[in-house]
């Protein structure tokens, strides 16, 4: 320290304590900081002219560039877009059944409909499709359809939804039978796929179902839903009746879930997605559609 | 003059630092107030219905907004996710805007009807039903709290003093405008004139016998983000 110069002090002395002077430094800004300050000033000038700064009376000044933020917003949308119309034109053109035999064209429907799965129909469906019991919600990751698992029956559900309407069968619900009677239809149910404890309840709920409950007219005779099964060698009609055969349930397969779908009925309700449709906020472009579909198909049970 | 001067008056350096601060506020913030395209000029906008605003009270509550936002901003990887960007006219009615900036959620601008009101109250109850990797907790008392309506008017009142465009009729009728919307089945006439005919109306929380602060939730967050029909060209570059 003792080579460097003396440097200026404010001139103020706060205190001379046992002859040590507590005074302030007024040292000089470093050249290189000073002259960078300065720069940015004018620098400021050459921003006020060149994008939008200064409010007026009833506007502002836009800048000679013509930058805004939404302007900007608007260039990256028309680039990405530029960028996917090659595949977007195809998917427009193509049949889904043609989309799905052009390898790059389904790779590209299927990463799209994946980001659209994801934020519109995993709530329910679950990530991947997986389901949720809880809500009646199928899965669709696997082979067991209640309208169809093509592409056309997706591309239609997807569209413009579906309802499953199971009726109430308790009396105290609105149906026309009575406690004893739901327990015999609940055994012969989970008879179907071999759940059942009690045989003679079965076969009295046997009756009922091909009976006066009329469970066949949906479930078909064997019980195996709309799609595998027959009603007097007839198809039965496509409302989405589930298969009760198999070890797969919509809303649950315990002996305490099953009474209750059948004492006070279930409403499964599938919204509809298409453009034009009123159910949903969100809706979705035929291109959109056509991806899900194509992703739906693809996560393990398309037929 | 001299720095010196004003470091040594601490009146003086107060006033002068307020009137720099002062300079600051005026340019910046000001003419928000009185430039026209600040807010965007939108068909669709209207007041909540008092069932909205009593479910956009118990957002504010149960502080939905320390996880979720509801602004939409114009980037490619938020539009293609939530919809179209926000707008500054959406939420001129917000007293305060719940725009957030703390996702630890999704942002629910435009949230409403997306998913079915089922779906909401299953989420509500118990929202890993539905979505068993979400880390949101479960609301389950909100379909049980009947719903307190005794200060709608109040509120509505206060909201009107600060810009709101509440008329006296939608403030008279404001218990019976909620209950008509939260029953889905009584008679919704007069909720529609006021309101107009979108005014979804619905048993929000599935039961039928009470008015729950759930439906109120319910009703809100199916509202949000529809009211602005977005298939013009409602939003062109600024």
């Amino acid at each position: 320290m003792a080579d460097k110069k003396e440097v200026e002090t404010t001139g103020h002395q706060w205190d001379d304590d046992e002859g040590f002077p507590l005074k302030e430094y007024n040292n000089p800004l470093p050249k290189w900081w000073l002259y960078t300050f300065w720069a940015t000033i004018i620098w400021s000038f050459g921003y006020w002219v060149l994008y939008p700064t200064w409010p007026l009376v009833d506007s502002f000044t836009k800048g000679t560039l013509g930058w805004s933020m939404h302007g900007e917003y608007n260039k990256e949308m028309d680039a990405a877009r530029a960028h996917q119309k090659p595949f977007n034109d195809k998917l427009e053109k193509l049949s889904l059944k043609e989309i799905s035999q052009d390898n790059q064209l389904l790779q590209y429907a299927i990463s799209g409909g994946k980001a659209l799965f994801g934020d519109n129909c995993a709530p329910c469906h679950g990530s991947g499709g997986v389901g949720v019991k809880a809500g009646g919600f199928p899965t669709l990751a696997d082979d067991d359809w209640l309208f169809g698992g093509d592409l056309e029956t997706i591309h239609e559900t997807i569209s413009n939804g579906r309802v499953g309407q199971m009726p109430a069968h308790l009396k105290s619900a609105g149906g026309n039978f009575t406690d004893a009677q739901v327990n015999d239809l609940t055994a012969y149910v989970l008879s179907l796929s071999g759940k059942s404890q009690d045989a003679t309840a079965a076969v009295r709920g046997d009756a009922l179902f091909h009976g006066e409950a009329a469970c066949n007219a949906c479930h078909g005779d064997k019980g195996k839903g709309s799609l595998k099964d027959t009603v007097n060698g007839q198809p039965p009609p496509p409302v989405g009746a589930p298969n009760l055969s198999d070890a797969i349930w919509l809303y649950g397969g315990d002996p305490k879930v099953v009474r209750e779908s059948i004492a006070t009925g279930r409403t499964g309700l599938m919204p509809a997605w298409a453009k034009g449709s009123k159910d949903t906020g969100r809706q979705l472009d035929p291109l959109a559609i056509k991806q899900l579909t194509i992703y739906v198909h693809s996560l393990g049970g398309g037929q | 003059m001299q720095h010196s001067t004003i470091e040594k008056s601490i009146p003086l350096m107060s006033i002068l630092t307020l009137v720099l601060v002062a300079i600051g506020g005026i340019v910046e913030i000001v003419p928000l107030f009185y430039i026209k395209s600040t807010i965007e000029k939108v068909e669709g906008m209207r007041p909540y219905t008092p069932l909205e605003l009593k479910g956009r009270d118990l957002y504010i509550r149960e502080g939905c907004y320390n996880c979720h936002s509801q602004m939409i901003r114009p980037f490619r990887d938020e539009t293609e996710r939530y919809g179209h960007y926000s707008l500054a006219a959406e939420s001129m009615y917000d007293h305060p805007f719940q725009w957030g900036s703390k996702r630890t959620g999704p942002d629910l601008a435009r949230i409403g009807g997306k998913y079915s009101n089922e779906w909401h109250k299953a989420h509500m109850l118990k929202p890993q039903h539905v979505v068993p990797e979400s880390v949101m907790p479960a609301y389950p008392w909100l379909q049980e709290n009947v719903l307190k309506t005794d200060d709608i008017e109040k509120r509505m009142q206060v909201l009107s003093m600060v810009g709101v465009p509440y008329s006296a009729e939608q403030i008279a009728n404001a218990k019976q405008d909620l209950a008509a919307q939260a029953s889905g089945s009584s008679d919704a006439s007069g909720l529609n004139k006021r309101y107009g005919n979108k005014v979804p109306k619905a048993d929000f929380d599935g039961q039928p016998d009470k008015i729950t602060e759930l439906d109120a939730l319910v009703a809100y967050l199916q509202m949000l983000g529809t009211l602005v029909d977005f298939s013009g060209q409602q939003a062109k570059a600024r």
